[in-house]
């Protein structure tokens, strides 16, 4: 008799009980994947985030806008490599329900700080070429069918146009990828000339500056130089890494996640422990068998290793499956939830990890009462029965 | 009858004596319905203490004007025309000092978060002396309202829990100005708690915004009745400006929450499916393990029926243990649990958890629901099996 068989034997001499025991390790490891995808989605802007690259905010808040001028003055700064100046504009398309993240830019000096988007030199110039044109992601296009040549009519809920009404028409010259899958494309871009030219407020004001300095090393000493730059003036600035910006912008959505995710998880390890106490009982009710097979001859190791891979088999099988069906959940999320968490994603990290707590899991349950089984005396293992 | 009652009392009984023999498999069980119970009522907890902080901030009573097509607030820009015209509109309610509006202004600023240390949004509120009493819910817990004209402000409650530095008698500094904090208001709770409230005039001039401001509120002549003034909107081209009851705007403003809510119960309830699983199949060991024990009792003269009974009432004597276990770890770890997020105007709503008696009363049936059918089916299984087939095969 082969172990396989045994073990197959073995597994489903109960198949409720097996269904059970692996129906509750599927859902464990559904949820796992899901909300550990989802909290990784909501800390991508931090990941992806340039170790060089800066930000200079107004220092009330990222919300209150700066003078044009201080451009110049930040571009001059030592350990500055390349400098942009971005505008938020609030934009919509047909209905204020379709948000869209548009910003207003300096075209060629924007490319050059965020390198991560790709863009063909033809379609590059173009742009550089129309001033109402606008560089759409890949993403963003593919929502709504936009195509290269296209006129898209986009709307601000906080600019008025000059010639009345909300609505701007920009005219697409390029259509941009990001340098990973990560990379949210669901944005637009457009000339600031043209933007200040065609609204009726705001001044020569810009949202924020994004920055690259020459080394990361140099990133404390550039912002210092920035913020003293600035300091009791009427716009002071608060310079700092992207990647602590992000952060803190994440945090402001909180405790909440925090809460969220922490509830989730020890429900997962919660069940596991139930579940794995089941499995260990079910082997443990089978010791007078495992005396048997003793009695038979079958090798102490050899017992071991067929207790061990019945609890790994069954750990897998719930677990792979629950982790399949979490990636076709965070697939099919992925098209609900763009709009907020664009990169949205169950990567080869998630996977690792819950691959991890698998092998745990089978291994606990298993270890335990196999050694158990082990200990027991023949003569007293069919006492008890 | 009276035989049977007394045949399940004594097999519930002896079920119950026996659970310290069964230690491990009895915990498992606990933990089980523990875990569903805790889980939902972290959920609720959370959604209804959002719920509470957004439902008292509208009424339906005021009315709030904005740009059109801008979502919210800070989005918004009205001119001082048109606060006017609005002013002169029929429908207004009207006092001694003349019609009852407010125009408002705000701006963001930065406070640091007592829990994390790190900064995020408050919305600095720029309203009159009308605007503050159209908040009728709105009073002053201690200190005074600010003087117009001059830089004091007064803040709100939830500010106060969740930020640091904001104490009456201390000075804050956004920018270049200098703030004193003269006051500290309640809203009963609600999402104006969230917000610092100083002159509008000053707010213009401090943040160059000129004579505009981002919402009008009005109180209506007659509660719920936008008619009068929506006739004035269309009549006057100047006036591209779109109105809401209060209560309206809230609410849509809540729906981004109320999707983590949603959010929150799908996992629980797809998480309480796997505990419900992993309680079944503690339940169907448990009483496969006593097999015998069960036919020994039917072959003694004990009915089917009260072996059945006794089975499950222990399962759900147990269940309902886990369900107290984890109403207790919700109510010690979530009711209170101040807390905020950023809401739909990208500024912080300040809300806490709340943990309702009638909460506590559907975590309660959810534990007999699980308790139920956990032991439901293998109490079934086992009242049913032949006598002699389970002395056979008990073991």
């Amino acid at each position: 008799m082969n172990d396989l068989y045994l073990i197959y034997k073995n597994m489903t001499r109960k198949p409720l009980r097996l269904f059970l025991t692996c129906f509750a390790i599927f859902i464990a490891f559904l949820i796992f994947g899901a909300v550990t995808s989802l909290k990784s989605a909501l800390n991508s802007g931090v990941e992806l985030s340039a170790d060089n690259r800066l930000v200079v905010f107004n220092r009330i808040n990222f919300t209150k806008s700066l003078p044009i001028a201080y451009y110049q003055k930040v571009a001059a700064v030592t350990g500055v490599k390349d400098v942009t100046h971005l505008n938020w504009f609030g934009g919509y398309y047909q209905e204020p329900a379709k948000q869209i993240v548009s910003m207003a830019v300096e075209p060629e000096s924007y490319l050059r700080v965020y390198g991560e988007v790709i863009i063909p030199e033809t379609q590059k110039q173009a742009w550089f070429n129309n001033r109402q044109g606008a560089l759409v992601g890949e993403k963003l296009a593919e929502m709504y069918g936009w195509k290269i040549g296209d006129r898209i009519p986009v709307s601000s809920n906080i600019f008025t146009h000059k010639d009345g009404g909300y609505t701007w028409e920009f005219i697409v010259s390029g259509i941009f990828k990001g340098n990973t899958e990560q990379y949210d494309t669901r944005h637009m871009l457009f000339h600031y000339q043209y933007f200040m030219e065609t609204q009726t407020f705001g001044g020569d004001w810009i949202g924020w500056m994004a920055l690259t300095t020459d080394d990361p090393s140099l990133n404390e000493k550039v912002a210092k130089v920035i913020d003293d730059t600035f300091a009791n003036s009427q716009n002071e600035t608060d310079t700092s890494t992207e990647e602590a910006f992000n952060k803190a912008f994440i945090e402001q959505i909180g405790n909440i996640g925090l809460i969220i995710f922490s509830v989730v998880f020890t429900a997962f390890f919660t069940i596991l422990v139930v579940v794995g106490n089941t499995m260990a009982l079910s082997i443990r009710e089978r010791t007078g068998e495992i005396a048997v097979l003793k009695t038979l001859g079958f090798s102490s190791t050899r017992i071991f290793r067929m207790v061990l891979s019945e609890s790994m088999l069954i750990a897998l099988i719930g677990g792979l499956s629950g982790l399949a069906a979490a990636w076709f959940l965070v697939e099919v999320g992925k098209t609900f939830l763009a709009q907020f968490l664009p990169s949205l994603i169950l990567d080869g990290n998630v996977a690792l990890q819950a691959l991890v707590f698998m092998l745990l899991l089978g291994l606990v349950t298993g270890l335990l009462p196999a050694f158990n089984a082990l200990r027991v005396n023949i003569a007293t293992a069919f006492n008890r029965q | 009858m009276g035989s049977l009652i007394a045949q399940i009392v004594s097999v519930t009984l002896m079920n119950l004596g026996s659970l310290r023999r069964r230690l491990w498999m009895s915990l498992a069980m606990v933990l089980a319905s523990a875990v569903v119970v805790a889980i939902l009522l972290a959920f609720l907890a959370m959604a209804k203490g959002f719920e509470e902080t957004m439902r008292g901030a509208g009424s339906s009573q005021i009315a709030i004007l904005m740009r059109e097509g801008s979502s919210t607030e800070l989005n918004s820009v009205i001119l001082q025309d048109q606060v006017n015209l609005i002013g002169a509109s029929a429908g207004v309610a009207r006092g001694t000092d003349g019609p009852l509006i407010s125009p408002e202004l705000y701006v963001i600023v930065d406070g640091i978060k007592k829990s994390s240390g790190t900064e995020a949004n408050i919305p600095l509120r720029g309203l009159n002396t009308a605007g503050m009493d159209m908040r009728t819910n709105m009073r002053l817990v201690e200190g005074r309202l600010f003087t117009p004209g001059t830089n004091e402000l007064v803040v709100g409650a939830g500010v106060l829990r969740e930020f640091d530095g904001f104490e009456i008698g201390r000075a804050v500094r956004f920018g270049k100005n200098l703030w004193t904090v003269v006051g500290v208001f309640a809203t009963e709770g609600n999402i104006f708690e969230s917000e610092l409230w100083a002159d509008i005039n000053i707010i213009q001039s401090h943040y160059n915004r000129g004579n505009s401001y981002q919402s009008i509120r009005v109180k209506l002549e007659n509660d719920g009745d936008l008619g009068p003034l929506q006739k004035t909107l269309e009549r006057e081209p100047r006036l591209n400006l779109e109105i809401q009851t209060e209560r309206d705007y809230f609410a849509s403003q809540g729906k981004q929450l109320q999707y983590i809510a949603i959010f929150g119960w799908i996992v629980s309830a797809i998480m309480a499916l796997g505990a419900l699983a992993g309680a079944l199949n503690t339940m169907y060991t448990s009483v496969a393990d006593r097999a015998r024990e069960i036919a020994t009792l039917r072959a003694l003269g004990f009915s089917s029926f009260s072996a059945f009974c006794g089975t499950v009432a222990e399962a759900m004597v147990l269940a309902v243990a886990g369900g107290l276990l984890g109403s207790l770890a919700a109510f010690v770890f979530f009711d209170g649990l101040n807390t905020s997020t950023l809401g739909g105007s990208f500024t912080q709503v300040v809300f806490s958890f709340e943990m309702s008696p009638e909460l506590f009363l559907q975590g309660a049936i959810l534990a007999l629901v699980i308790g139920f059918i956990s032991g439901f089916f293998p109490a079934w299984r086992a009242a049913r099996m032949p006598v002699i087939v389970a002395f056979r095969h008990g073991a």
